[in-house]
């Protein structure tokens, strides 16, 4: 009978320290990603928006002809990743995921536009230990170039001194072992923040007071679902809107006044699941807050879901319209599909009512978003250039009455946009 | 459940004494491979498939297997393995973890009331009813590109099983979260958000058809945000006296579907042993598509990932035969050399971003294999299958034997 006793007392005591052992995961669960679209209810937007405007808005025309007219086959030694364009200059950065012809995503390549806009690699700036140059923007003032890094030793933040835009010079640089996925200037109380994506292994919006820019100091770090973390941030009227992956968007108050937050102590406003529209996820990804300068609202924000993707070949995702009427309630009300493709970044000419947004093996779309936007928005699709058969667009911007879009494969092209 | 199970399992008194099985397994390994990834030969010497295994047949119908794997501290770097991945791994086999297998099954749960069916459950840590048996239970030592997608291991299960006539059904609930590290364990919250289902018949006395099915949600990313797994295998399995020799055959076809179909990878394999003494000769061909996926080193790829995106895929065609000779049977332990010679065609499918000549030098590549294997109490067993989904006849079935 001994026998049998410990015998029954091993097994128990195995599969007690096996359940002790393997613990459990201690993780939010998300809210419901499967909102069906609806026509929103009016609801006043937040900032209070100015009173509704007299006339119905003009749409944008029936069809945009985006026509190219300069650039492209500009970098072949490495892929292509973000882009941003100021006055005279361009800047992209390279993405090292796969090395090109033995390059990492070490470099920041630098355009002067001509008197045509067309771009002329002027310069590279290297960096030591980046294998992804994965966001670049330059602030609103033209004196500071921001950059995040990942994939290298040498991973963070990186500011510098555009006083010489053909001649960036290094003011100051956060090193952040997991890498920053993208970074994202915001303007909140007369001082400069910016808004980081910090990579896996400890997702976090994390914010750096960057006023100094020869001086970065840390202000806040907000803790983010691993569910793939935070891929990117979109800064306006004193809110955060965070795009969270599988979390999805993830709203915070970070000087808007709504709830008391700042840049240093950010307060959650909502946050919400769009639908995986059948890619697999809801993969929330990217995004902009429309402000209508037609309607005076401030009504519709625009994610991108960054679906499952074969690099250099194919894509998934969609764009995604939330109605943030009520930043308290958001509600997904439309999407778009490009059939064979994935939706990448975006840029607006919001008083033309147009969402530009790179498509990676779409190329670029023109989409109308004028007016009351619900349900299936593919009759909205006024326009799309691809850059041949290699086209697998990163980024978009519109500058100087010219469109300018980063093509992994292909590097940087001027774009024509002809109603 | 563990509990459950012992209270299933019914009163103590009616039970009977323990009757344990041990058994044990290694083999010392000098590997080359020609050309590893950044195109130069590499060679080296692990230690591989170091595994103890304890089989506890308790009071009547219950009984606990443990499967001790020292992969973990042998080869905490993975074994050099041309076309393997799987676990943040890329042409190195993963580690497996230290607890691989440790299951309780309650069998034959109804006992005469099914008539001749037998019921079993069994719960604990191992592989989910899907695909055919843990390479580490076949002849042929090096593992398989398909590994990832004609087995799914390491997961907590729940597994029952009916077995009647020649006919097993088996239905297993477990985490999809596969393992990063030797250490690891499953995400027990994730226990259930994935499934399998498999059907086996055995028509004739050493012939084995299965067919299975399954659902592997977020497999590559455990905090779950990474995209589900459609599964699928079929395979014939014989194994049996040919002119007083023993044979062992296997072919197998695997499909893994992942995010809704986006990304498609299909495998063929056939292998095959023949016992003559105390020697043994065997040989396999597979054909299998694997993901080229974002790497951080050499052999080692992005966990977890920052999205769901790959650089491209390629097939995998190898070739691997070899010998292998029991030198020297004492005590129930065995010695046997072994040789292994593998040749395999790298293809780029499709397209992306993905260069084969890049990342390899060349489209093909050589591999082979010296060493011996000590093994004793018969090495491991057929692991994969557990309670009445194991034929019963066989319960200790090992290498290829009938």
């Amino acid at each position: 009978m001994s026998m049998r006793r410990s015998w029954w007392s091993g097994v128990v005591l195995v599969m007690v320290v096996l359940a002790a052992a393997c613990g459990g995961d201690g993780e939010p669960e998300p809210t419901d990603p499967s909102e069906p679209p609806q026509t929103p209810e009016p609801a006043p937007p937040s900032p209070p928006a100015p009173p509704a405007p007299p006339e119905p808005p003009a749409p944008p025309p029936d069809g945009l002809a985006l026509n190219i007219t300069g650039g492209g086959h500009n970098v072949t030694e490495r892929f292509t990743s973000d882009l941003w364009v100021h006055g005279r200059y361009a800047y992209t950065g390279t993405w090292g995921g796969f090395p090109r012809e033995g390059n990492p995503g070490n470099a920041l390549k630098i355009w002067a536009l001509d008197a045509s806009g067309a771009p002329n690699l002027a310069d590279s700036l290297i960096l030591p230990g980046v294998g992804t140059v994965s966001d670049v923007e330059v602030s609103a003032d033209g004196a500071v170039l921001m950059l995040s890094a990942e994939r290298g030793t040498r991973n963070g933040l990186y500011l510098y001194d555009l006083a010489n835009p053909a001649k960036p010079t290094l003011l100051d640089s956060v090193h952040v072992a997991e890498g920053l996925h993208t970074a994202t200037f915001g303007e909140i109380g007369g001082r400069r923040y910016a808004f980081t994506a910090r990579n896996p292994g400890s997702t976090a919006l994390t914010i750096f007071d960057v006023t100094d820019p020869s001086d970065i100091e840390a202000a806040a770090s907000v803790p983010i679902p691993p569910t793939y973390g935070i891929h990117d941030t979109y800064v306006r009227d004193g809110l955060a809107f965070v795009f969270a992956w599988d979390a999805g968007v993830i709203i915070y108050d970070v000087g808007n006044g709504i709830r008391g937050g700042s840049p240093e102590s950010p307060v959650e406003v909502s946050r919400l699941v769009t639908s995986d529209n059948g890619v697999g996820s809801p993969a929330v990804h990217n995004g902009w807050w429309f402000h209508n300068p037609v309607t005076n609202e401030a009504r519709y924000l625009f994610i991108g879901q960054e679906g499952p993707s074969q690099i250099g070949l194919s894509a998934s995702g969609d764009i995604h319209v939330v109605d943030v009427s009520d930043l308290a309630h958001p509600r997904e009300v439309a999407s778009f599909r490009l059939a064979g493709a994935g939706a990448h970044n975006f840029w607006m000419d919001e008083a033309a009512q147009v969402l530009y947004a790179a498509y990676y093996n779409g190329g670029v779309i023109a989409l109308d978003v004028s007016g009351t936007l619900s349900g299936d928005l593919s009759s909205r699709l006024i326009g799309q250039v691809r850059f041949g058969g290699d086209t697998f667009t990163w980024g978009v911007m519109l500058a100087n009455g010219w469109l300018y879009a980063s093509d992994m494969l292909s590097g940087l092209w001027q774009i024509e946009v002809e109603p | 459940l563990g509990l459950a199970l012992v209270a299933a399992a019914g009163p103590i008194e009616s039970q009977e004494r323990v009757r344990a099985h041990v058994a044990a397994h290694a083999v010392a390994a000098l590997t080359r491979v020609d050309p590893g990834p950044g195109g130069a030969e590499l060679t080296e010497l692990r230690l591989v498939q170091p595994a103890l295994m304890v089989r506890l047949a308790g009071p009547a119908r219950l009984s606990l297997l443990a499967t001790l794997d020292l992969e973990g501290a042998t080869m905490a770097e993975g074994e050099l393995a041309l076309g393997a991945w799987g676990e943040g791994f890329v042409d190195r086999r993963h580690p497996h973890t230290y607890v691989h297998e440790l299951l309780l099954t309650a069998d034959d749960l109804l006992g005469r009331a099914d008539g001749v069916a037998r019921i079993s459950v069994s719960a604990g840590k191992g592989f989910a009813p899907f695909g055919t048996d843990d390479p580490m239970s076949r002849p042929v030592l090096r593992y398989p590109v398909n590994h990832h997608l004609a087995q799914v291991l390491e997961r907590a299960v729940v597994i029952a099983a009916v077995t009647q006539g020649p006919l097993t059904a088996e239905l297993g609930l477990f985490n999809g979260d596969e393992p990063e590290r030797p250490g690891h364990w499953p995400r027990l919250g994730r226990v259930g958000d994935s499934w399998s289902v498999r059907l086996t018949g055995r028509p004739l006395p050493g012939v084995e058809l299965q067919a299975s099915r399954a659902h592997v949600h977020s497999a590559e990313n455990r905090a779950g945000a990474g995209p589900d797994q459609g599964k699928w295998s079929l395979s014939a399995r014989w194994a049996g006296p040919v002119g007083g020799r023993q044979v062992y055959g296997l072919v197998e076809w695997a499909r893994t579907s992942e995010a809704d179909g986006f990304f498609v990878f299909p495998s063929l394999l056939a292998e095959g042993a023949w016992t003559a003494g105390r020697h043994r000769l065997h040989y396999r061909f597979e054909r299998t598509e694997r993901p080229e996926e974002e790497r951080v080193s050499r052999f080692r790829t992005l966990r977890p990932d920052l999205e769901n995106s790959i650089l491209g895929i390629t097939r995998w065609s190898i070739h691997t035969a070899g010998w292998s000779a029991v030198v020297l049977e004492r005590g129930g332990a065995t010695l046997a050399p072994l040789v292994e010679l593998s040749y395999g065609r790298i293809a780029e499918v499709g397209g992306g971003l993905f260069d084969v000549r890049q990342v390899y030098g060349r489209t093909n590549a050589w591999s082979w294999t010296l060493g011996f294997r000590l093994a004793y109490g018969g090495g491991p067993h057929r692991m994969g299958r557990y309670g009445s989904a194991l034929p019963v006849e066989m319960p200790h079935q090992h290498r290829g034997e009938p």
